[in-house]
């Protein structure tokens, strides 16, 4: 008799849960201003005139967090907010999150890059995206332990070339979590806050909600500091990377929603 | 029924606990906190060593897979023998001999530890080891791949089974089971840590005179019982041309410019050349370096440049009791401990077999034209390195050992018994411990000290195999190597001192071995 009673308990717990939550899920469109993110084969042009094309473009968002307007905020589940976008990787750039509590939310924010408790986590909580023997290899400083945020790479005809440099290639890795223990880094972690304006959206049982999310990589160049690539073709663990994360801190911006996946590449093909 | 469940439960809560009792002895024996050591850092919880773990990571510490080309290994730049450095090379060496931009690192008392490398940039032991795996002057390989190569071994799904319970074989384990053995590496019998715990072991008067300076001048860095403060500083050497910045690579601090961590300073004497650079090859050095060599430049540790003197004052007496005391810190326990040998020379899979048998009581002897060749190639060697000590030419001495080593490498261990060949590699590993301090220096003094129990090792391989077919003579010298006596073998019955120029008269034959 017992048992039948918490089998029912439980039951209609489940079906509560079930019927309480939605699947929110996040398309990251990737570009270049106006233009969609073409790899190698485009040409762009950044603020000081200089021609670039771009050969891999790759970043991490974590930390996910929908907020509503009277202040609240679903934060998603710690383990399960880290992502890593790969221009590469189509796939990569759908993120899904489960079980996002029924109700009408305002806006989103996220970290761009990774926070420093993981940063600082100790191996058997570095899994997935932030597995430093998969995933995570080119994402992951070893010799100053840490991942790095956001990737650009590409080429372009103003670097000039000599002994240390034999191709016009140049290199944006961006990291620093700002250091643990006495040991103080710069901090490069930036957090965005997106918010719907007009639009809510909201989450009803048991569907699942598309929306796009886009991030214009020619932020990286153009900002408060417009980088030259001819004179800082590789910016990694220096001083000068504060400046460019102050830069794409603004490169995403809030896409719209979508009914499914396939009207999000509409929108997609519409934009064009 | 109920009872019987009940019955069960305590079976099983018995068993639990007997099996997590059992668990926490298998942790202690395995790591050991010494009794005049802090609580260590490490968080063991979080990766609990057991037997099969720390066995697997030997395992990996010493195999060339994990690095690209199938050459370089952990075990190659960090060297038990000389205390878990790069024997005898400045800048490491990795693939294609390309130069690490460091010199290695001494590895022990790891658990104590809480920042990583000479520029601390690795805050954690379990991921130390991307480091030099993906370093190109270092393995010069990416851990996806060697987990990959891991995989398709026969033997590693069956390792990683027995220490974590699966074959799968991650990053997490991977790194886990390095850690593990890494961890293992305790050094705390130094004569020092005896008299510190009072078992039965007292410093000399000067070994104590030294402490007391050390005390007072260099354990402001060189702190506590792991003399260091685990912090990091610019003691003032002068940057080299292509200058390594140090901590501030990690920091972009300006006032950490040059600034480097506080190496432990146990194991000196086999840990040498010294400093984040290897540019010292000589304690001698150091100490001429903090008192008259530091160079004042603005991150320079304000200890020092105290009353108005760049650096610290040392007089040749009080240099001398410091030196005295550094050699107190000295573990030949940890430098030839088994548990942390290389698993490839190590073990003979019969090695057990003859495990009690007493060498001066067999007969050992070979008839092998190969390996009687092999010996008298050797003591031709041997002749020439003596000759070269007595005629004070270290670079010939140290020339004339690096050809030795092929010849014992090479020796023909299919003619051997098993009995025999368990023999020669037990003597070998302590050869070729003294061949190797022989080779790393050129300095004939330093030569000398280790001569006398090269000569040793090399006269029990000869007494034993019997391959000599005219008379030897074992000579004895009491004061040599620093009066703990030392020993050299001759085919004649008059020879030259190797040890010392001046004391002819040391030397007395101690045994006459008849063909
Ligand atoms: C090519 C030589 C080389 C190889 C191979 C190598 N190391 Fe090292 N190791 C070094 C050098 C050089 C340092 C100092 C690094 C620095 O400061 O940049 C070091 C430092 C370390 C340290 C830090 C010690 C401390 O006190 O901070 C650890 C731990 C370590 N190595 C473990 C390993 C392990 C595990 C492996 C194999 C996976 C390995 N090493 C392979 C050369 C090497
Ligand atoms: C200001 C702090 C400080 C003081 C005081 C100091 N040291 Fe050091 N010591 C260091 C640092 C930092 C290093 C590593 C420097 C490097 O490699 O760039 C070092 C390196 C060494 C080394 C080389 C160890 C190795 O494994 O390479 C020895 C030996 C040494 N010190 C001995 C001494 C002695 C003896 C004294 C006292 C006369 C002393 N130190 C005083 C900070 C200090």
């Amino acid at each position: 008799m017992k048992n039948i009673l918490i089998l029912l308990v439980s039951f209609s717990y489940l079906m509560l849960n079930a019927q309480s939550s939605g699947t929110l899920t996040l398309q990251f469109d990737n570009m270049v201003g106006n233009e969609d993110m073409v790899l190698n084969t485009k040409n762009y042009k950044n603020a000081m005139g200089e021609d670039f094309n771009i050969s891999l473009f790759q970043y991490y968002v974590s930390n996910i967090r929908l907020m509503k307007s009277d202040g609240s905020e679903y934060a998603v589940p710690q383990n399960e907010s880290y992502f890593l976008i790969r221009e590469q990787d189509p796939k990569s750039q759908t993120v899904t999150l489960n079980n996002v509590p029924k109700g009408k939310y305002t806006g989103i924010r996220f970290v761009i890059g990774i926070d420093s408790l993981r940063n600082t986590a100790d191996i058997s909580q570095r899994k997935g995206c932030l597995d430093v023997g998969g995933e995570a290899k080119d994402m992951y400083w070893a010799w100053n332990s840490g991942y790095i945020f956001v990737k650009m790479e590409g080429t372009s005809p103003v670097i000039e070339l000599n002994a240390d440099r034999k191709k016009p290639i140049f290199m944006y890795h961006i990291g620093l979590f700002g250091g643990m223990g006495d040991k103080k880094t710069l901090n490069n972690i930036k957090e965005t806050k997106l918010s719907f304006g007009s639009k809510k959206l909201k989450v009803k049982d048991n569907t699942t909600h598309y929306m796009v999310i886009k991030t214009d990589a020619s932020h990286i160049l153009n900002g408060s500091t417009n980088i030259s690539i001819a004179k800082n073709p590789s910016i990694m663990a220096g001083p000068f990377s504060a400046k460019i994360a102050d830069n794409y801190n603004v490169m995403f911006s809030f896409g719209g929603f979508a009914k499914s996946l396939n009207t999000i590449s509409e929108t997609k093909t519409a934009m064009k | 029924m109920k009872r019987n469940s009940i019955f069960f439960f305590l079976i099983f809560a018995l068993l639990a606990f007997i099996s997590f009792a059992f668990q926490v002895k298998e942790g202690e024996s395995l790591f050991l906190k010494p009794s005049n050591f802090p609580e260590p850092v490490y968080d063991f919880t979080k990766n609990p060593l057991t037997t099969e773990g720390v066995a697997l990571g030997k395992v990996l510490f010493y195999d060339a897979l994990l690095s690209k080309d199938n050459t370089v290994s952990c075990g190659s730049c960090h060297q038990q023998t000389a205390g878990f450095t790069q024997h005898g090379h400045v800048l490491s060496h990795g693939i294609n001999d390309a130069l690490t931009k460091r010199n290695s690192m001494p590895l022990a008392n790891l658990a104590w530890f809480k920042d990583f490398g000479w520029d601390g940039g690795v805050h954690h032991l379990d991921l130390f080891a991307v480091s030099p795996l993906t370093n190109p002057a270092e393995m010069d390989e990416n851990l996806p791949n060697i987990l990959e190569k891991l995989r398709k071994t026969n033997t590693y799904p069956v390792l990683f089974q027995k220490a974590f319970g699966s074959e799968e074989i991650n990053s997490e384990r991977f790194l886990k089971a390095l850690s593990q053995f890494m961890l293992t590496m305790v050094s705390a019998n130094s004569k020092y840590d005896k008299a510190m715990r009072n078992e039965g072991v007292v410093l000399s008067e000067s070994e104590e005179q030294g402490e007391a300076i050390f005390k007072q001048k260099c354990a402001s860095c060189h702190s506590g019982v792991l003399f260091t403060d685990l912090k990091f500083h610019n003691n003032g050497l002068s940057p080299a041309s292509k200058a390594d910045l140090g901590r501030y690579d990690v920091t972009l601090l300006e006032e950490d410019r040059l600034a480097f961590k506080t190496p432990s300073l146990r194991n000196l004497d086999a840990t040498a050349p010294y400093m984040h650079d290897g540019r010292f090859g000589t304690l001698e050095e150091v100490l001429e370096h903090y008192d008259a060599g530091i160079e004042n430049n603005a991150t320079l540790d304000p200890s020092l440049k105290q009353n108005n003197r760049i650096g610290i004052p040392l007089s040749m007496d009080e240099k001398t009791k410091l030196l005295a005391f550094l050699k107190t810190l000295n573990d030949d326990d940890f430098l030839r401990n088994d548990r942390y040998a290389e698993v490839s020379q190590a073990k003979d899979p019969e090695a057990d077999k003859y495990k009690d048998v007493d060498w001066e009581k067999v007969d050992l002897q070979t008839n092998s034209p190969t390996i009687k060749a092999s010996f008298k190639k050797a003591w031709i060697l041997y002749t020439e390195i003596k000759n070269a000590l007595i005629a004070e030419n270290g670079d010939k001495a140290s020339a004339a050992i690096e050809s030795l080593f092929p010849i014992f490498n090479d020796i023909d261990k299919t003619a051997m018994t098993s009995m025999q060949r368990v023999f020669f590699q037990n003597v070998f590993n302590d050869l070729s411990f003294e061949m190797e301090h022989i080779a790393d220096t050129k300095d004939y003094k330093h030569q000398r000290d280790h001569f006398g129990d090269f000569s040793k090792h090399l006269f029990r391989l000869i007494k034993a195999f019997k391959t000599h077919d005219k008379p030897l003579y074992y000579f004895h010298c009491p004061n040599a190597m620093f009066k703990r006596g030392g020993y050299w073998i001759s085919d004649t019955e008059i020879d030259k001192n190797p040890f010392f120029k001046n004391d002819k008269d040391c030397g007395k034959i101690k045994m006459v071995l008849l063909p």
